[in-house]
């Protein structure tokens, strides 16, 4: 079965970011494991809090990404959105003064 | 180095201040994103796949220790502890953060440097040649006509609305270094019989969906006329470019669409009504910039050290570098050394911040204090003596910066590809490292000599993959990757676009498939002296395309 979750970018951050809905209240988060999908949500409940979202000055650009479910997890369908959701594929050059920034920031 | 006048400095200090305003602004939402859009591409700043990115303005590569160790400290202190260096000489940062990006801003104008001209439909930064000023083969230092197109491009009122980006690229060498060939106005200097000092003038060129080599508009252009002819060009270009079509707007399109006779008729028309404007340079005008250009204060020494020589025979590592990563200087007793940015540690063009810091400090240590960027995705220390080489050396060497390979097949220049650009189609990184990792090999790779091998992540073209030897383009078929071979292009004085050679190869067969071109290269140069680009021109795409396909 695949599902749909709505992405968008942090405005302030411009971090990747998931609609999340917990207890009826909106989240965005930028773990992809708390997106919630259509197979819990309606399309339309999405849709509203992704504008109200926009609206709100919360993210950028929301859209919808088709995923799928993989032993119990989400996993996004393309490749594009796999690495949206998991970052850069490769090594980065960090080194070990600034890694704990990264930390920091995350 | 060009110092800013007072009126450059209240420029810059009055931008970041409007800029401040607008980011304010679009947190309140008092911008949408689609007005504050605008007014962020003007100030280098995108939105990517991931994050936002930041591309900084390094005006025809030229870097002082004090603004790489602020270039370090922006890495450190608002990124997450590095930056990418690009073929166009600029640094892009992957990880700002909106909210701060105003700081960022204010710590660059305080070396005199900002992201004006990085993005956006305007003149982009022109780029050079990072050999200016000490090269050999150098005719003339193009630093002072890139100095005076800056100025003369920046906030020009008249192209701040172009149809589509403009970039352009000046050259003052019998070789060109700076991919002069590919950008929308490219310049070579050269002297007539005469003697004196002008300009060929090239067109239209440019990499993308639609490659083009530039076209040859004028032969001789006096130094003098190179404002008020390139004023004539982009306002030909302002009337006429196309602005219905994002893909056929740059001038490539129009000078193809109207035909190079015709251009030139349109350009020459122009330039008759503005040729004698106050744009005319005088002498004046080019020996007050030329004169912040001067040669810094070289010590005589001879062109010979014992102790280099010494170490030559008895550190054979030492020796591969020498080799591969110098060039002569036109002064004699020094080097001009290339960092290499391509190791196996990091992605092609990507330097830490720690790196940062310590170049600027080798930088000031044993090569008065500058430091330049290049097209191929490298940094060069322009002035370091003979007797410095060896020192110089195990510093870069425990800085992973002494890879021996400029100019051969591991000196990758890719894009950033899917890995954070949100037009890609495909990786390029993986690739690049891939094929870092298969062809370690320094005998081997020394063997094969002068080569050229670039990754773009789609049609954009942002690798260059078009005018390398061997070229590689992602695309997504079906929504996997595969990729693309192009062979016999060229960015330098002998530029040519690489043809593909067949069907695409899936990530696992690619880096095999480079191995199978290198293999037939080496079945059939006529000695070692003859490079991969000669060999492929004399015997054609079909020993390669057997091989691969056969
Ligand atoms: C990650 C954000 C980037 C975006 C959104 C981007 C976008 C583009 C686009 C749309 C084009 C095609 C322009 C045209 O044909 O009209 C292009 C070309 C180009 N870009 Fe990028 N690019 C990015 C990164 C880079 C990087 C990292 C480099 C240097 C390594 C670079 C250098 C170039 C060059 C040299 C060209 C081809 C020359 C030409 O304009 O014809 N870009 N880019
Ligand atoms: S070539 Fe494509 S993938 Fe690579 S940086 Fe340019 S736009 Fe992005």
């Amino acid at each position: 079965m695949t599902y749909k979750i709505y992405t968008a970018s942090l405005l302030k951050e411009g971090l990747v970011a998931y609609l999340s809905l917990r207890d009826g209240e909106a989240v965005w988060t930028t773990d992809f494991t708390n997106a919630t999908s259509t197979e819990q949500v309606a399309e339309e409940t999405l849709k509203l809090e992704a504008d109200r979202g926009e609206q709100n000055n919360i993210i950028v650009g929301p859209y919808t990404v088709d995923v799928t479910s993989e032993d119990g997890r989400l996993v996004p369908l393309e490749n594009r959105e796999r690495i949206r959701a998991g970052g850069p594929t490769i090594k980065l050059p960090i080194s070990g003064k600034t890694k704990q920034h990264t930390q920091a920031a995350a | 180095m060009y110092q800013y006048s007072q009126a450059d400095h209240q420029l810059l200090l009055e931008r970041v201040t409007q800029f401040r305003d607008q980011v304010e602004r679009r947190l309140k939402g008092d911008l949408s994103e689609e007005e504050f859009k605008n007014q962020r591409l003007r100030n280098g700043l995108y939105l990517q796949l991931h994050a936002y990115m930041l591309r900084v303005a390094v005006p025809y590569g030229l870097l002082s220790s004090e603004q790489m160790r602020t270039l370090a400290h922006i890495a450190r202190r608002y990124d997450r502890g590095y930056g990418h260096f690009s073929t166009r000489q600029n640094i892009q940062y992957n990880w700002p953060k909106l909210e701060e990006v105003p700081e960022i801003l204010d710590a660059l104008a305080a070396v005199e440097m900002h992201a004006i001209q990085t993005s956006g439909n305007c003149i982009r930064n022109t780029t050079s040649d990072p050999l200016a000023g000490v090269a050999r083969d150098e005719i003339a230092d193009p630093r002072p006509y890139c100095e005076l197109i800056r100025q003369w491009s920046t906030f020009h009122p008249e192209f701040n609305f172009l149809p589509r980006k403009f970039k352009i690229a000046v050259s003052g060498a019998i070789h060109d270094r700076a991919a002069v060939a590919v950008h929308d106005i490219g310049l070579r200097l050269v002297k007539n019989d005469a003697g004196e000092l002008g300009l060929e003038v090239y067109v239209g060129g440019g990499l993308g969906r639609t490659p083009m080599i530039g076209k040859l508009v004028r032969d001789f252009l006096p130094v003098h006329d190179m404002l008020t002819y390139m004023e004539a060009i982009l306002r030909v270009y302002n009337q006429l470019g196309r602005r219905d079509n994002l893909y056929k707007a740059r001038i490539k399109i129009l000078v193809h669409e109207t035909g190079e006779e015709k251009f030139r008729e349109l350009v020459e028309a122009e330039w008759e009504n503005i040729k004698a404007s106050k744009l005319r340079l005088r002498d004046e005008d080019i020996d007050a910039i030329r004169a912040h250009f001067k040669d810094p204060e070289y010590e005589d020494l001879a062109d010979f050290d014992e102790t280099f020589d010494q170490h030559l025979l008895t550190d054979t590592d030492f020796a591969k570098w020498v080799d591969n990563n110098l060039e002569l200087h036109k002064k004699s007793g020094y080097r001009v050394v290339y960092l290499s940015l391509k190791s196996p540690d990091q992605p092609p063009g990507d330097v830490t911040a720690d790196q940062m810091d310590s170049i600027a400090d080798l930088a000031d240590r044993y090569s008065l204090g500058q430091i330049r960027s290049t097209h191929r995705q490298n940094l060069v220390l322009s002035d370091v003596k003979l007797t410095d080489l060896y020192e110089l050396w195990q510093e870069l060497k425990n800085l992973g910066l002494a890879t021996p390979n400029y100019n051969h097949l591991t000196d990758i220049i890719a894009c950033p590809g899917m890995d954070y650009c949100s037009l890609a189609t495909a990786r390029s990184l993986p690739i690049a490292q891939a094929l870092t990792d298969r062809f370690e090999n320094y005998d081997y790779v020394n063997d094969l000599g002068d080569i050229s091998l670039n990754i773009s992540g789609c049609i954009n073209a942002c690798g260059h993959h078009h005018v390398a030897n061997i070229g590689i383009l992602g695309v997504n078929k079906k929504g996997i990757e595969v990729y693309q071979l192009t062979l016999g292009g060229s960015a330098r004085e002998d530029a040519a676009i690489g043809k593909i050679i067949g069907p695409a190869f899936t990530a696992d067969e690619i880096v095999g498939a480079v191995g199978t071109v290198l293999d037939v290269y080496l079945q059939n140069r006529e000695d070692e002296e003859e490079d991969f680009l000669t060999t492929y021109r004399r015997i054609g795409q079909a020993p390669f395309k057997e091989q691969l396909y056969g």
